[in-house]
């Protein structure tokens, strides 16, 4: 056991994601996108969408998906609600600017009389909620709520054949998908806690131009070049396996361990293919283990790091150690997690 | 460990019905003082008066409660209210009130006498034995104990003000004396007369507005206000123990007196302050350690200064924060009686929640309190309490000067045992008193679960199961999510024939019979996934899985569970439905579920013989691997299956040698057996008939010495076999008729394999004998109830099927679901993982608004002789002789009467009758029931709540209606009194027989 403490812990996790998975098959219907091709250069198999493709109809808004994951996260943690102390929310793609996805998510679990904090993020946005929460919980606090999630019902439109679009567009069809997850932190150890060893939190961006943009619309008229979605597939490929690297060895030193000490990686999730490569860079030992999810949820932005981070905690026996590395390409953001399962009074980790 | 828990509530106080409404008036610093409403008033007492007014003063569910119209319309308010209130806060602590029926619960209510009392029992004329304990304060708490069968003890305090904080004590000190296991305590007031409101004002303690405004610098007086409040109380150890979900903790409590005040109404803030520290002292609790107190808090100026100093002289001591004080009174007023019990809620909601609501008026402190060198301050906006255990007190004051003062602390925050994994199916249960009610109550779930966050299902469910049993009318959903439950119970709730598919009323005791299939129906994989997802099924499947395996050579339920098809195998397929049929039977015994009959099909009949005792299980095995080893070296035969009566094939069985009838399922069910090439040529003749058949594979035993050989072999096979009588009703199907006292021998298991079965004789034996309301199979697919349906049984049999195939799991949960609407009363525990059996909330019950009982003041009295006192006439719209029942315009009659099941029009109803009318004539004017409410099936007692007294005035109403009844004893009638039917047969029975009595 590691001497050094824990920056908090991680009581309960949970995912929520809308309806039943749509396959390659079913989504090259709806958008006319050949299924050879997401199989060959995407590998994203499933993904969910919180709305019906055929009719774009809202079946599952984003606070549906937050409160409900929460709400999960609760109950594997054995809380309720009136344990709280605050919520942590991080989004790109809240339901409406005002209120906050946070505070309707809160309005649903019941809460009040607590800070809220909603965060602008990508792929990063569930480090960042949680490195605010870590900073709570240092000031006092004992116990909060860390939500991320997004919704792709506004980007992508039903009915669209996509096979019109610019590649850099067209891709965000087949790569995203919607989803929320959760995790309730302690200051304390609770049970089979996982202890936060480490969490890195970096913009590395400056001077650099974006590798994905998420755009948004007002009642104006809309700029004729402006696109609602755009991803610089090409430099991401170049550059987050680099990033990465970078981002496991600072990992690993503020959390005093060497690379055979780590038994899960919880890699980058841009795309079921992208995913291999990077984790075959990293010169982790071959008997760790990676957890990933993204050929079955798709880019779920912020929810990926906790949706990784809820399936990891199905396996991870108390000892166990893991990475957690993320790379957010919107304006390029290192962030991370070392994450050490606790030997608490329950049973470890029960397969699902 | 002195310490007792708080962990049901309930209230109705202005503006806010029920404990969600109340705190949310309290969070928002919701004003509740209004003008009197339109449905009370008298002279002097009119629309110009305002106070804190409940809505629901005069609507009462008395048929939810079995109380006669006429009964419930002489009964106190207070009493109506609390009956209801009660019932929801038991609920609220997460147990069914009628699992606590004859149970040594205490009632404790704090009541100031009864306004009603003072209406209605001042015209002597008028008085009848219904508003004589309708009047009565002891009756407030007496009626709860009454109708929910509580055995403990049940009181009524009366200390004023202070009266249910002194409930609130006296029901603490009998839990902690053990005097009783569980208690209600509880406060109720309504303001039905202007007279106190009269007092107030003459001793210059009314505020001009009728509003409190405790320890504001406007402080100027009292408002009055109606309230009931009510808390269940444990003690902390048991409710612990028994995992019920504790809004804060009664760490102790303390009662004194003023005595010899400066008046015998003058406060004493030396009493005040004595009260306070002795109940510190039992708590063992330091001044510095209360974060707030919940004060007594009128707002009248003398009272507020009093009551602050006092509080002064206890906490100015050095401390890290002030007191927080506040006073539930600036919102809804000053519930007299009910005025601690609000408090208490409040306190311990806050305590709950974490956070304490503002107190209303607070903005304009009043100065002259000197609340900063008093260690205090006035909660001028929500205080937010921190994690860990915060202790508080509730102050009540009696205008007497008996003062009283609870310290709570916040519950002890134990983390629950975390739910992994995805949820197993749960069944979601609501019960009711009739099909309106369970609608209205389906309506108020849906839209409570829709509010949740989408999750797991199964807590909610088990929480359903533990609280929402026990009513005549029943639902059951199986459930695996919030957000389907919400969406099936709405459904449910909108549409008449979707609830009757969910419904049931248990009319008889329930009696279940199990059905055990043969060989031929084995599938691959079946059961897997409720062997993954049931700890029961797979420790019993193991079980069975032992028994068999030093007997079969390799384990069974590996092939089973692999999906291997060598289950289709002579060797196997026997092995591996008996084992899912033991396995199958003990998962349900395990739910509660036991077979009052049961009945195999073939081999099936070793299974049925274990379930009823008759075979043990490795004697059981052993048979069952004797057969499959013996049909393992038979030459490959199989079956046909044709539709066709027995006799119309007798030809064909003499012309084909070879072709044997192997069982006869039904009328026109047959099953023909016989080598490969035998059965083909059946095959093309049955078809030159017109017949179509279905071949099944399987072993071929042959006829005469050949299967006598093979029934030989089975017996050498298997051993000595000792058997028992049956434990419950046994049919045998070789024999096609039920057992007797005849105990099988080891000749007649392994002749199962070669003789006929006659399952259609033994059905039609078994559902003559014990007449089922269940047949349930226990086996991979319903085969048998396939049988069942076409054999022509009587209606309302209910067919399950809890056996899933490989997939599915909700079987099971459905199964136990339709059972539990047939009448059984499951041990919901074993359906759910440990993690999930944990109390979640639920809406409480909602009770019919439909009959509204009017005050009204009293009228001349009648002209009745004396001896006729009781009952009064029947009301008529020109003279009111009693309080009258009137159904709302806006709500339609209830369409199906509560207490039958079969709808009006019976044939008695239809043809007229004196006796009959008479009858119905006497019970609708002695119970004030709507005429359309009695019939001749209506169950005195249990459907129209009659009692003694009403007893007396029906046998009155009788004796004037019919001559033939002159001078008849109640002692005569009591024996017919059993339905409104059987007492008009009686009475017809007098005037055939021309009896004098």
């Amino acid at each position: 056991m590691t001497a050094r403490t824990a920056l908090m812990h991680i009581a309960g996790t949970a995912s929520a994601l809308p309806a039943e998975p749509v396959d390659n098959a079913a989504l090259s219907d709806i958008f006319g996108i050949s299924e050879g091709w997401i199989d060959l250069f995407v590998g994203t198999r499933t993904r969910h969408f919180g709305w019906d493709p055929a009719t774009g109809k809202v079946t599952h808004t984003l606070a549906d998906l937050c409160a409900e994951a929460a709400g999960r996260a609760l109950a594997a943690a054995g809380l309720a609600a009136a344990d709280l102390d605050f919520l942590v929310l991080s989004t790109a793609t809240p339901d409406t600017l005002l209120p906050t996805t946070a505070n309707e998510t809160a309005d649903r679990l019941g809460l009040n009389h607590l800070p809220t904090y909603q965060i602008q993020a990508g792929c990063s946005g569930a480090v960042q909620a949680l490195d605010v929460a870590r900073a709570l919980l240092a000031s006092g606090h004992h116990a909060g709520l860390v939500v991320a999630g997004d919704v792709t019902a506004r980007f992508l439109q039903a009915g669209q054949d996509a096979s019109a679009l610019a590649t850099q567009e067209l891709i965000n069809y087949v790569l995203f998908g919607d989803g929320a997850a959760a995790a309730v932190v302690t200051a304390e150890p609770h049970g089979d806690a996982v202890a936060v060893r480490g969490l890195l939190h970096r913009f590395a961006g400056r001077g650099r131009p974006p590798g994905q943009i998420v755009g948004w619309r007002g009642v104006t008229e809309p700029e004729p070049d402006r696109q609602m979605l755009f991803e610089d597939y090409k430099t991401i490929e170049e550059e987050v396996p680099a990033l990465a690297g970078e981002i496991v060895w600072e990992l690993l030193s503020t959390a005093d361990w060497t690379p055979q000490q780590v038994d899960f990686i919880l890699p980058p999730q841009l795309s079921g293919l992208m995913t291999e490569r990077i984790v075959a860079g990293l010169g982790l030992p071959p008997g760790c283990r990676e957890v990933s999810c993204v050929r079955d949820t798709g880019n779920t932005g912020n929810a990926l790091p906790l949706l990784q981070l809820d399936r990891a905690l199905d396996s991870m026996a108390p000892g166990e150690r893991a990475l957690s590395v993320v790379v957010e390409s919107s304006k390029w953001i290192k962030a991370g997690l070392a994450l050490e399962r606790l030997a608490g009074p329950e049973e470890g980790g029960r397969g699902r | 460990m002195n310490a007792v828990a708080v962990v049901g509530l309930d209230c109705v106080f202005p503006a806010a019905h029920g404990i969600e409404a109340f705190w949310d008036l309290l969070m928002r610093g919701g004003d509740a003082i209004g003008p009197l409403p339109a449905d009370r008033g008298g002279p002097g007492f009119d629309d110009t008066v305002r106070g804190g007014f409940v809505d629901s003063a005069t609507t009462f569910d008395n048929d939810f409660f079995t109380i006669s119209p006429r009964e419930a319309a002489a009964m106190d308010p207070q009493q109506r209210l609390l009956l209801q209130c009660a019932w929801r806060a038991l609920e609220d602590s997460g147990r069914a009130p009628s699992a606590l029926a004859g149970s040594d619960t205490g009632v404790f209510v704090g009541v100031m006498g009864s306004e009603w009392g003072q209406l209605h029992m001042s015209d002597y004329g008028r008085v009848t034995p219904q508003l004589g304990a309708g009047s009565s304060a002891g009756m407030t708490a007496n009626r709860i104990s009454y109708h929910l069968d509580l055995k403990g003890p049940s009181l009524a305090v009366d200390t004023a003000c202070s009266s249910s904080l002194v409930a609130v004590h006296l029901a603490v000190n009998s839990l902690l004396a053990g005097e009783c296991s569980t208690a209600l305590a509880a406060g109720a007031n309504l303001v039905l007369t202007p007279a106190l409101g009269m007092v107030y004002q003459q001793m210059g303690l009314k505020a001009p507005d009728d509003r409190c405004k405790p320890f504001s610098v406007d402080s100027d007086g009292i408002g009055r206000s109606d309230g009931v409040g009510v808390v269940v109380l444990r003690p902390l150890e048991d409710a612990l123990a028994a995992g019920q979900r504790i809004y804060a903790v009664i760490r102790g409590t303390a009662v004194n007196q003023d005595g010899r005040s400066n008046g015998v109404t003058a406060p004493s803030r030396w009493s005040q302050q004595a009260v306070v520290a002795a109940a510190y002292r039992r708590a063992g609790v330091d001044a510095d350690q209360v974060r707030f107190i919940e004060a007594h808090g009128t707002g009248t100026a003398l009272g507020d200064i009093i009551e602050c100093a006092a509080l002064g002289e206890v906490h100015a001591v050095p401390r890290d924060e002030p007191c927080a004080i506040g006073s539930v009174k600036g919102n809804i007023g000053h519930t007299e009686a009910a005025a601690g019990i609000a408090g208490l809620i409040k306190t311990a909601l806050a305590l709950h929640h974490r956070i304490v609501p503002a107190s209303r008026f607070a903005a304009r402190e009043n100065p002259q309190l000197r609340l900063a060198e008093r260690g205090l301050a006035l909660l001028k906006a929500p205080l937010r309490l921190p994690a860990g255990e915060v202790v508080a007190g509730v102050s009540s004051f009696g205008m007497g000067g008996t003062n009283a003062h609870a310290v709570l602390a916040s519950a002890p925050r134990l983390r629950a045992v975390a739910a992994r994994g995805p949820a197993t199916a749960g069944v979601f249960t609501l019960s009711a008193d009739t099909p309106e009610a369970l609608r209205r109550n389906l309506a108020a779930q849906a839209e409570s679960l829709a509010r949740r966050p989408r999750g797991d299902a199964a807590s909610v469910c088990w929480t359903s199961n533990q609280v929402k049993t026990g009513l005549p009318y029943r639902a059951a959903f199986t459930a695996r999510d919030t957000a389907e439950l919400a969406d099936a119970l709405r459904t449910a709730a909108g549409d008449e024939r979707t609830c009757a598919r969910v419904t049931d009323r248990a009319l008889r005791p329930p009696a279940i019979a199990f059905l055990y299939p043969g060989q031929g129906c084995q599938e691959p994989g079946m059961t897997a996934a409720l062997y993954q997802e049931s700890a029961t099924y797979r420790r019993h499947l193991d079980e069975a899985d032992d028994a068999l395996r030093d007997h079969t050579g390799a384990s069974v339920r590996d092939l089973v569970l692999a999906g291997d098809p060598a289950i289709h195998h002579a060797r196997w397929a026997q092995p591996a439905l008996f084992a899912v049929a033991h396995a199958l039977t003990q998962t349900l015994a395990e739910l509660g579920v036991v077979p009052d009959a049961a009945l195999g099909h073939g081999t099936g009949e070793l299974a049925a013989a274990v379930a009823a005792g008759v075979l043990t299980l490795p004697d059981a095995a052993r048979l069952v691997a004797a057969h499959a080893a013996a049909a393992d070296d038979l030459p490959d035969g199989g079956m046909l299956t044709v539709s066709v009566a027995r006799e119309e094939i007798t030809d064909l069985l003499a012309d084909h040698p070879g072709l044997s009838l192997a069982a006869v399922d039904g009328p026109r069910d047959l099953v023909l057996a016989g080598t490969a090439d035998v059965l083909e040529r059946a095959a093309e003749a049955l078809a030159d008939r017109g017949l179509s058949t279905r071949r099944l594979g399987g072993p071929h035993a042959g006829h005469g010495p050949a299967a006598d050989a093979v029934a030989a072999r089975i017996a050498d096979l298997a051993g000595p076999v000792t058997a028992a009588p049956a434990r419950i009703a046994l049919a045998s199907a070789r024999h096609g008729r039920m057992f007797g006292d005849e105990i099988p021998d080891t000749a007649y298991w392994a002749d199962l394999a070669v003789r006929p079965v006659r399952f259609a004789d033994a059905l039609s034996a078994l559902v003559t004998e014990i007449a089922p309301t269940c047949l349930i199979e226990l086996g991979p697919a319903p085969h048998l109830l396939r049988l069942a349906r076409r054999a022509d049984l009587s209606a309302g049999i209910r067919l399950l099927h809890p056996a899933p195939g490989r997939a599915t799991v909700t079987d099971l949960a459905e199964a136990v679901g339709g059972l539990y609407l047939s009448g059984v009363e499951p041990c919901w525990d074993a359906l759910y993982e440990p993690s999930h059996r944990r109390t979640e909330r639920l809406a409480p019950y909602v009770f019919s608004d439909a009959r509204r009982f009017r005050q009204t003041v009293p009228a001349q009295p009648p002209p009745r002789p004396a001896a006729q006192a009781a009952p009064a006439a029947p009301a008529t719209p020109a003279a009111p002789a009693a309080p009258e029942a009137t159904p709302r315009q806006a709500d339609p009659a209830p369409a199906t009467h509560p207490h039958h099941s079969d709808g009006p029009g019976t044939a008695a109803d239809a043809r007229p009758d004196a006796a009959l009318s008479a009858v119905i004539e006497a019970v609708v004017e002695v119970g004030a029931y709507p005429r359309e409410q009695v019939d001749a099936e209506a169950r005195i007692y249990e459907d129209l709540g009659f009692d003694s007294v009403m007893i007396m005035q029906l046998r009155n109403r009788l004796e004037q209606q019919l001559p033939q009844a002159s001078g008849i004893t109640v002692q005569q009638l009591l024996p017919a009194l059993r339905s409104v039917g059987t007492l008009a047969a009686f009475l017809r029975e007098l005037t055939s027989a021309e009896v004098t009595v």
